[in-house]
C-alpha cells in the first residue's frame, strides 16, 4: 500500500490542503479532488499537451507531475483564467477568431498562450507557433489558434 | 439575417473556460470503476476462462464474461458481427474478453491481471489480397470477401483502343487513426424510474440507444443516452467502444459506472480508415480527354463489417474522381483480415481513390505536355455531366470555380491554360 | 539539396448515407411567449460546429437574432432521431429538417398575426427588426414578442415539427448504375512543397484550398472544417500510419503514431465557393468530409514535381522518399 501524504498549493489563488496518496498525478488532484476537470487529459504520457496547468506561471503537462513534486506552488487551471462573466482576452479572442472546434486542446492551448504571453507580450507568429508545439490539436489545423493569439499580441493587452 | 455570418460558438462559451463538459468530467457518488480485458491475439479461440480469482478479489463488484450478457451478443452499424465480450473465437485485437466493476482504477486495474485465459492460436490472414485467395486462412466460415461492387459503363475496350496515351499504375494506402484527441469515456447509471442512463461521447446518441437494449434485451424505452461533449470524432466514434461494457456492467450492478479508456486502448478499440490497394489503368486522347478507365479496390476491412461495404461502395462512385469518363470499369472489394477492423472515417472510401486518380492526372498530362490545371478543366464535372453510375449531376457543380481560384491565387495564367 | 515544387490535387464527395439508406433527420422547434425558441434535434456536434449552424437556420428562418434561439441537441430523452453526424449531412440534412419545422411554427404565429392587422393572407406579412409586419404597409405591425405571447394566450401553440428526407437511389449490384448520393461536392488543393533531397524531409510550404460548399452559413465555421481537413489530409499523405504486426497495433501512442502539430503545418489560404445548392437550406450542402480530401494527393503529386518521383504507397516518409531516389539514380 502507497501512504497518503499532506499536499499543500495554491489552486487558482485559493490556498488547498489535502491528504493525498503519494504517487498521485497533478491532474488527478485536479480532476478528482477538486473538480477542476476543465484540465483535460488526451494521453496521459506528455505528448498532447491536453493536460497543461502553469506552475509558478510555467506550463507543464499536469500528468507527468507527482502533486508532491508542486507542493506550496502556485498552479492556475483555466478555471483561474475567468469567470463566465469576465473574460481574459485570449479567450475572448479564441472565440472570435474560431479557434474553438471540439474545444478539447482549448485549455490548454490556452494556458501556454498566457505563459507565453506573460513572459513575451508581442511575440511573432513564429514565436508563437513554437510555444503551443507541444499541444496537439486534431480540429483545428491550428491557424485560428495562432491568429486567436496573435490577435491578442498585437492588441499589447497582457493580464 | 444571420446566414453567411461568423457568429461565434453557441457552446463556446463552455469550451474556453473549462466548463464544457467531457464524458470522463461527470462523477457520481458510489460510482464504480470498469475496465476491460482485451485479447493479446488476433485469431484464436479460447479454451478456458477463469474469473474466479478476479471475483474474490475485495471491492471488485462485478466481472462480466459472455454468459452474463443479457441479450443478443454482437453489435455493428450495418451487420451485428462484432462481439460485445468474446465468447470463444477471437478474430481481432479489438476483442474484448471481460469487464471487471471495481470501487477503484487500481482494483478493476489488478483484477483484470488475475483473470486467466488460455488460448489457442488459429491461423490468420493480414493482408487483404491474400485473405481473397482459396486457400486463406477464413476470419469467417462464410469466406473473407465481405463486399464487391462492379462499375461498368461504357465498352473500356474499345476506350482504350482509342486512347492515344494509356498510363497504368498500383497504388496504396495505409490504416490510419481518428486519433481525435479526447480518448473514450463514458458514465452510466440507474435512473429514478429503473431505467438506464449512458452519458457518452458518440456521433449518434439514437444508435446507441438501439445497441444498449438490444444488448440487455430491453425496450429501446428504458435506455437514454444523453451525448456530453464530444472531443473530436471524425467517424471513429460510430460504432460502439464501451457504449454496451459500460451500460452492461450498470445494468447487472444497478450502480453508477464510469469507463475512461487510456490513448493506447483507444487506438485498441475503434475502428480505422481502410487501407487499400488500388489499381488504375487510365486512358486519355492527344487533347486530354479522359476516355477509359479501369480500377481496382481492395479494402481491408479487417474482423468485423462495420461500414466496409458501403465505404467500398463509395470508392466505386468516386473511382474516376470528379471527371467525365465514357468508359469505365470498377471492381470494389471489401475483404475480412485478422487486422483491426476499419470503419468510417473522415472521407469514408472517397479518400483513398485521389490518391490514385490525381496521379494518374499529373502523368496523363506529362505524357502529353500538358499543364496539370489544363487535363484537369478539359475533364473537370460541369452542371449536366454525367458520372461512372449514370448520374447527372444537376445542380451546384463548382469545380471549376475551385479550380480557378486555386490557380489564380498561385498566379498562374488561366487563360493560357484552358 | 532542397527542392520545391508544386502540385494539385481535384476531388469530389458525394454526401449524405448514400444508396437509398433512410436518410432523415427530424426537429422540433416551440415559439415562447417572449418570443424566444427552443430548438429539438438529435443531431450532435463532435466539434464541427453544426449546433451553431442549425441555430442560425432557425433564426434566419423566424426572422429573429441568434440569441433568441436555444438548442438542445444529442438526448434521447427529449430530442428525435437526426440521423449520426456523419457522411456530411447534419447542415444539409438537420439543417432542412428544422428550417421546415420552423416553417410550421411560423404558419401558426403568422395566421394569428394576419388576423390581427387585418391581413388576408400570411404571404402578405413579414418578420423583420422584432416585428411583424404588413408587407408594403410596414406601419401596421405588431412586435414578434407581442405576438408570441398573444397568440399563445388565444390557444395557439406555435410549435413545428418536420422531417427531411436526403434524396439517393441504390446503385445496381450488377454495374453499379444509379444515382448513390446527393449533394456532390466539389474541391481543389494546390500544395507547395520543399523536398531535403539529403533527409528525404518534405515540409509544405503552402497549401491554398477551394470548396464549393453551395452556401456558407457560417463562413469561419467553413475555414475552419477545410483547414482542419487540410491537417488531416497533411497527416495521412506524410506523417500517419497505425503499424501492425500479427495483427497488433505496435504504436498506440502519440510518441510513435505522428499527427502534424502547428510546426507542421503551412500558412492555408482558403477560397469559399458558393454554388448554391437548391435543395439545400439557403443553398448549403455540406463540408466536413470534402475539405479533407484534396490535400494529400496536392502533396504527393507536389513531391513528384519537386523531385520526379512518385510515392503511390501512403505516407510518403522520409524513408520511403530516399529509397525512390536512389532508385531513380
Ligand atoms: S495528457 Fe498530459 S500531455 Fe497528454
Ligand atoms: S479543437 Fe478539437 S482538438 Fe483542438
Amino acid at each position: 500500500m502507497i501512504g497518503t501524504k499532506s499536499f499543500e498549493a495554491i489552486v487558482n489563488g485559493e490556498q488547498v490542503k489535502l491528504n493525498i496518496p503519494q504517487n498521485l498525478r497533478l491532474i488527478d488532484v485536479l480532476r478528482n479532488y477538486l473538480g477542476l476537470t476543465g484540465t483535460k487529459e488526451g494521453c496521459g504520457e506528455g505528448e498532447c499537451g491536453a493536460c497543461t496547468v502553469l506552475v509558478d506561471g510555467e506550463p507543464y503537462n499536469s500528468c507527468l507531475l507527482f502533486a508532491l513534486q508542486v507542493q506550496n506552488k502556485n498552479i492556475l487551471t483555466i478555471e483561474g483564467l475567468a469567470s463566465y462573466n469576465n473574460l481574459h482576452p485570449l479567450q475572448e479572442s479564441f472565440l472570435e477568431h474560431g479557434a474553438v472546434q471540439c474545444g478539447y486542446c482549448t485549455p490548454g492551448m490556452l494556458l501556454v498562450a498566457k505563459a507565453l504571453l506573460d513572459k513575451n507580450p508581442n511575440p511573432t507568429r513564429e514565436e508563437i507557433k513554437v510555444a503551443i508545439s507541444g499541444n496537439l490539436c486534431r480540429c483545428t489545423g491550428y491557424s485560428k489558434i495562432v491568429d486567436a493569439i496573435s490577435a491578442v499580441a498585437e492588441k499589447g493587452v497582457k493580464r | 439575417m444571420t446566414i453567411g455570418k461568423s457568429l461565434p460558438r453557441y457552446e463556446g462559451l463552455g469550451k474556453v473556460t473549462g466548463q464544457a463538459k467531457f464524458p470522463a468530467d461527470y462523477y457520481m457518488p458510489g460510482m464504480l470503476y470498469g475496465k476491460t480485458l482485451r485479447t493479446p491475439l488476433a485469431s484464436a479461440k479460447i479454451l478456458r476462462l477463469d474469473t474466479s480469482k478476479a471475483e474474490s478479489l475485495r471491492g471488485v463488484a462485478k466481472v462480466v464474461t459472455a454468459q452474463d450478457i443479457p441479450g443478443e451478443n454482437g453489435h455493428g452499424v450495418i451487420f451485428p458481427d462484432a462481439p460485445i465480450l468474446v465468447e470463444d473465437r477471437v478474430r481481432s485485437i479489438n476483442d474484448a474478453i471481460a469487464l471487471v466493476a471495481a470501487e477503484s482504477e487500481e482494483i478493476a486495474e489488478e483484477a483484470l491481471s488475475l483473470i486467466k485465459v488460455e488460448y489457442e492460436e488459429l491461423p490468420a490472414v493480414y493482408d487483404p489480397r491474400e485473405a481473397m485467395k482459396e486457400d486463406s486462412p477464413l476470419v469467417w466460415d462464410k469466406g473473407n470477401i465481405l463486399y464487391h461492387l462492379p462499375i461498368r459503363k461504357g465498352d473500356v475496350e474499345k476506350g482504350f483502343r482509342e486512347a492515344d496515351v494509356i498510363v497504368e499504375n498500383k497504388y496504396s494506402t495505409q490504416m490510419v487513426d481518428h486519433a481525435f484527441l479526447q480518448p473514450e469515456a463514458a458514465l452510466s447509471y440507474i435512473d429514478e424510474t429503473g431505467n438506464l442512463v449512458l452519458r457518452v461521447a458518440t456521433q449518434y446518441v439514437h444508435w446507441d440507444r438501439t445497441e444498449i437494449a438490444r444488448a440487455l434485451n430491453i425496450n429501446i424505452n428504458q435506455v437514454r443516452v444523453v451525448c456530453a461533449t464530444v472531443g473530436g470524432a471524425f467517424g471513429g466514434r460510430e460504432d460502439m467502444t464501451l457504449q454496451l461494457h459500460c451500460s452492461l456492467l450498470t445494468w447487472l450492478t444497478k450502480r453508477p459506472v464510469k469507463m475512461v479508456y487510456s490513448r493506447e486502448e483507444s487506438f485498441k478499440a475503434h475502428s480505422k480508415r481502410h487501407p487499400i490497394y488500388m489499381k488504375y489503368k487510365t486512358g486519355c486522347t492527344k487533347e486530354g480527354k479522359l476516355i477509359a478507365l479501369e480500377a481496382e479496390f481492395i479494402g481491408d476491412a479487417g474482423a468485423y463489417s462495420s461500414w466496409s461495404p458501403n465505404i467500398l461502395r463509395k470508392s466505386a462512385v468516386h473511382a474516376t474522381g470528379p471527371y467525365y469518363v465514357p468508359n469505365v470499369k470498377v471492381d470494389a472489394y471489401a475483404v475480412h483480415t485478422n487486422n483491426p477492423f476499419t470503419g468510417a472515417m473522415r472521407g469514408f472510401g472517397a479518400a483513398q481513390p485521389p490518391i490514385a486518380y490525381e496521379a494518374q492526372m499529373d502523368l496523363l498530362a506529362k505524357e502529353l505536355g500538358l499543364h496539370p490545371f489544363t487535363i484537369r478543366w478539359r475533364n473537370a464535372f460541369e452542371e449536366g455531366s454525367e458520372t461512372a453510375t449514370g448520374q447527372i449531376l444537376e445542380t451546384s457543380v463548382g469545380l471549376k470555380e475551385t479550380l480557378l481560384a486555386t490557380a489564380k491565387a498561385y498566379g498562374w495564367d488561366v487563360e493560357k491554360l484552358y | 539539396m532542397k527542392k520545391r515544387g508544386i502540385g494539385i490535387g481535384c476531388t469530389f464527395y458525394g454526401t449524405g448515407y448514400g444508396n437509398g439508406f433512410p436518410d432523415i433527420s427530424t426537429a422540433f422547434v416551440e415559439i415562447h411567449d417572449d418570443g424566444s425558441v427552443l430548438i429539438l434535434t438529435g443531431a450532435v456536434d463532435c466539434g464541427q460546429g453544426s449546433t451553431t449552424v442549425l441555430t442560425q437556420i432557425a433564426a434566419e428562418e423566424l426572422g429573429i437574432p441568434t440569441d433568441m434561439v436555444t438548442i438542445t441537441c444529442a438526448d434521447t430523452g427529449c430530442t428525435p432521431d437526426s440521423g449520426t453526424t456523419a457522411a456530411t449531412r447534419q447542415t444539409y440534412t438537420t439543417g432542412n429538417a428544422i428550417r421546415l419545422a420552423c416553417q410550421k411554427a411560423k404558419k401558426t404565429l403568422l395566421e394569428w398575426a394576419a388576423k390581427e392587422l387585418g391581413t388576408n393572407t400570411i404571404e402578405g406579412l413579414v418578420i423583420a427588426e422584432g416585428k411583424i409586419m404588413v408587407k408594403g404597409h410596414p406601419q401596421k405591425s405588431i412586435t414578434f414578442k407581442e405576438a408570441c405571447a398573444k397568440a399563445r394566450f388565444a390557444g395557439n401553440r406555435l410549435i413545428g415539427e418536420a422531417s427531411f428526407t436526403t434524396h439517393a437511389t441504390q446503385v445496381n449490384m450488377e454495374d453499379g448504375q444509379g444515382a448513390p448520393y446527393w449533394p456532390y461536392a466539389f474541391g481543389t488543393q494546390i500544395a507547395e512543397v520543399e523536398v531535403d533531397t539529403e533527409t528525404g524531409k518534405v515540409e509544405v510550404l503552402r497549401i491554398v484550398a477551394a470548396q464549393d460548399v453551395g452556401k456558407a452559413i457560417n463562413p469561419q465555421s467553413v475555414e475552419g472544417q477545410i483547414e482542419g481537413g487540410v491537417a488531416q489530409g497533411l497527416g495521412w499523405s506524410l506523417l500517419e500510419e497505425v503499424k501492425l504486426s500479427s495483427g497488433n497495433i505496435t504504436n498506440p501512442a502519440f510518441s510513435s503514431y505522428l499527427i502534424p502539430t502547428v510546426l507542421d503545418m503551412p500558412e492555408i489560404e482558403t477560397y469559399i465557393i458558393e454554388s448554391h445548392e437548391p435543395t439545400g437550406p439557403y443553398g448549403a450542402k455540406g463540408v466536413g468530409e470534402p475539405a479533407m480530401l484534396s490535400a494529400a494527393p496536392a502533396i504527393l503529386n507536389a513531391i513528384h514535381d519537386a523531385i520526379g518521383v512518385r510515392i503511390n504507397d501512403l505516407p510518403a516518409t522520409p524513408e520511403k522518399i530516399l529509397e525512390a531516389l536512389q532508385e531513380k539514380k
